[in-house]
């Protein structure tokens, strides 16, 4: 749930999407700037934090990079139960990956929070000679379900920090934030009591 | 052959298992300074050629105890060693020493006519050898897949298969569906198949419900072995599933599992590759990482606190070797669970990019649950891995990982940890040459990770008196019941090349079994003669019982 400190919000994200659409190399690009060719497939889910700063405030993402499994379907209302936001990812090369993108938004309106931001994201759009889904086709779906989206690649970067900042701004809580009010620092005090106080 | 008494190297301890490998001008040397002789020329069966039954270890009986399929008109021939050139092998100087062993390339396929598989081999690095599937393009037609040394399948009670080693599983269609009417035939009539022998080959069997596990190998390894090996790869489809899959075939026996397994492939094939180099496979132990006690009881104190806040187990692993272990109540880890979940989390590249949180089970701890684990990699080596029954534990966790951490980091747990893996395991020169520095290290490394219940360096003031000389033991392995722990030696000088050392991973293997084997009792000591590469080999299975 996005919460807000003054100017400063964490807000838990949610990937969503089939298997090899591109989940972890998206988050892999945004929060570390690398991309693999043969990613392997995530195990149960990967947790991952980065902070953006959008207009005068900075969002925390609090990033859960679900695995796409067969398996693991059932357990993702675990990982997306109190997200303040979700990218449903599809392969842009792959009709039956829409399809499955299409059932998670359905679940999402059906058991999700109201107000989540969701996203679709087309990835693989560096590969247009293999395109079987028209943004066109997606980009309806998307505005008929109250979702944005954006084509992204991984691969080459393109729209990926644009799709992370574009959430952020949208976080409902943001824009109801009332006047800055002085200067905050991000997390690093809390996590140093911590730190301080294991060592005992 | 010559022997050495057993009381002068393990005394007070549990069992053992050691051996001597010389080649045969050494041998006579050691002949004259050793008491006992035992000739045993042409006897080379010696100790395989017991009959197999089912296996009376407890922690892997009490499954089943059925009779078993033995059709042994075949005399047992020691495996047959095809010729090889060493510079083909791939396997040729790319083995620095390690008990551990992941550098131990290829396994069951010393096998020189396939090049390819022999390629496999090359790669120096788990990462690289951990590739998912092999050969996948092969089927039950193709000359190479039916050269395989070493098959594995899993497959439903209808003949669908779920997985195989080699090639593509839709591909296998046919060859499941003839293993599951052979499996089925022998049930209709009231009984069960446990092993087919075919010349070299032994097929076993194994049912579990309604899936089905099979094993086509020709390499000679005892029928108790490769029933543990489908047993524990049966366990590791449970640590991904749970057995509650089982549900799936009642609602529908036509139910395809491929899919619920998808992406792990890895892990089926790096878990059967450690049969061929992981002594716990067939232990039923786990081994630690050598550390200095003090450096154990800081890791083991920090995770002793995590362990009190709604955490079961607490694991600190460096690769397959536990650094520290505690678990929460009464509850006990077994040494297969240990051996899955850690096969499960190294084949799993996907841990190694961030922290995970997913559901796992422990199917010795309770094969119908999923538990959710925490894993977490402090350095390309050292993870680990918090388990908890609350699947909204993440946050909690992830705050006992930070402080774990920092204690790890204050007391320098971690490069303790670097440190040691360097050092690697026991050499046996060590052991020889300066046994009171290595004592320490040695009585550390067992009395640990367990408080309260402690083995000092007996053990290793046994081999200060029972060693005749650098040529004297060549390596061991001492597994304690007590602690379900086992520790091995590195392996040196004269057991260099990796086939050298698969051969006498083999040899325990076998011994281990025919050790627990009915008609020996655990009692008994046992010598075998393997003569390969003008090598002899010498096994000194040893049990002491302690009062």
């Amino acid at each position: 749930m996005a919460s807000s400190g003054n100017k400063n919000i964490n807000a838990k994200l949610v990937l969503l999407g089939d298997v090899g659409a591109g989940k972890s190399s998206l988050v892999l690009r945004f929060v570390k700037g690398q991309f693999v060719e043969f990613q392997e497939s995530t195990i149960g889910a990967a947790f991952f934090s980065q902070t953006v700063a959008v207009n005068d405030a900075t969002v925390k993402f609090e990033i859960w990079d679900t695995a796409g499994q067969e398996r693991y379907h059932s357990l993702a209302p675990m990982y997306y139960r109190g997200a303040a936001a979700a990218i449903i990812v599809y392969d842009i090369s792959n009709q039956a990956s829409f399809d499955r993108a299409k059932k998670w938004v359905q679940e999402l309106q059906a058991q999700g929070n109201p107000n989540m931001v969701m996203a679709l994201a087309g990835n693989k759009s560096d590969l247009l000679d293999a395109r079987k889904v028209e943004s066109e086709e997606a980009q309806t779906y998307a505005q008929e379900n109250g979702l944005f989206f954006l084509e992204t690649s991984a691969k080459t970067a393109a729209n990926v920090n644009e799709i992370f900042y574009e959430i952020a701004k949208r976080l409902p809580r943001l824009q109801q934030t009332p006047n800055p009010s002085g200067m905050v620092l991000v997390d690093r005090p809390a996590e140093r009591a911590n730190t301080a106080s294991c060592c005992s | 052959m010559s022997s050495r008494s057993p009381t002068t190297t393990l005394d007070d301890e549990e069992e053992a298992l050691e051996e001597e490998a010389e080649s045969p001008v050494q041998l006579n040397a050691i002949n004259g300074s050793f008491s006992e002789e035992i000739v045993a020329e042409g006897d080379d069966d010696f100790v395989e050629d017991q009959h197999f039954e089912s296996n009376s270890k407890a922690e892997s009986s009490g499954v089943n105890e059925e009779i078993s399929y033995t059709w042994r008109n075949v005399p047992e021939i020691d495996e047959v060693e095809r010729p090889l050139s060493p510079g083909s092998s791939g396997y040729a100087g790319e083995m620095g020493s390690t008990s551990g062993g992941d550098e131990i390339n290829d396994d069951d396929e010393d096998n020189s006519d396939i090049r390819e598989v022999e390629f496999d081999g090359v790669s120096g690095s788990q990462s690289q050898w951990v590739s998912g599937k092999r050969h996948a393009d092969e089927d039950d037609a193709s000359v190479s897949w039916r050269k395989r040394k070493k098959h594995f399948f899993i497959l439903s009670h209808s003949g669908k298969p779920i997985y195989s080693r080699y090639g593509d599983e839709h591909k296998l269609a046919g060859f499941s569906a003839t293993l599951q009417a052979i499996i089925s035939f022998v049930e209709n009539g009231g009984d069960r198949v446990n092993l087919v022998r075919a010349g070299k080959h032994q097929v076993v069997f194994l049912v579990k419900g309604p899936i089905y596990l099979v094993c086509i190998s020709c390499t000679e390894e005892p029928y108790e072995s490769l029933k543990g090996q489908l047993e524990l790869l049966h366990g590791q489809m449970i640590l991904i599933l749970t057995k509650s899959v089982n549900r799936c075939f009642e609602k529908n026996p036509k139910f395809d599992m491929t899919s619920l397994l998808g992406g792990t492939d890895a892990v089926f094939s790096s878990l059967i590759h450690s049969f061929s180099w992981n002594p716990a496979t067939f232990l039923h132990a786990y081994s630690c990482l050598p550390l200095a006690c003090a450096t154990r009881q800081a890791a083991a104190s920090i995770l002793q606190d995590v362990a009190g806040s709604g955490v079961l187990f607490a694991l600190l692993m460096c690769k397959h070797k536990v650094i520290s272990l505690v678990s929460a109540q009464k509850a006990s880890l077994h040494p297969d669970d240990i051996l899955l979940l850690s096969n499960f989390i190294m084949s799993s590249e996907s841990f190694r990019t961030s922290e995970s949180f997913s559901p796992i089970c422990l199917p010795r701890y309770n094969p119908m649950a999923f538990l959710y684990a925490y894993v977490h990699y402090f350095d390309i080596d050292t993870y680990l891995i918090l388990l908890t029954t609350s699947s909204d534990a993440f946050y909690h966790l992830k705050d006992c990982r930070i402080r774990i951490e920092s204690v790890l980091l204050n007391s320098n747990v971690l490069s303790e940890v670097q440190r040691s893996l360097v050092d690697g395991g026991m050499h046996i020169e060590d052991l020889l040459v300066e046994p009171t520095s290595r004592a320490g290290a040695v009585s550390s490394h067992l009395g640990q990770p367990r408080p309260g219940v402690s083995a000092p360096g007996r053990m290793a003031d046994g081999f200060v008196g029972g060693i005749g000389g650098p040529a004297g033991l060549w390596h061991f392995i001492y597994r304690s019941i007590y602690l379900d722990q086992y520790v091995s030696s590195e392996f040196s000088s004269p057991i260099n090349s990796l086939r050298q050392q698969k051969r006498l991973y083999r040899a325990y293997q076998k011994l281990y079994s025919s050790m627990h084997d009915k008609g020996i009792g655990p009692h008994k000591t046992q010598f075998r003669r393997d003569e390969n590469y003008g090598r002899s080999f010498l096994f000194y299975p040893v049990a002491l019982r302690m009062n």
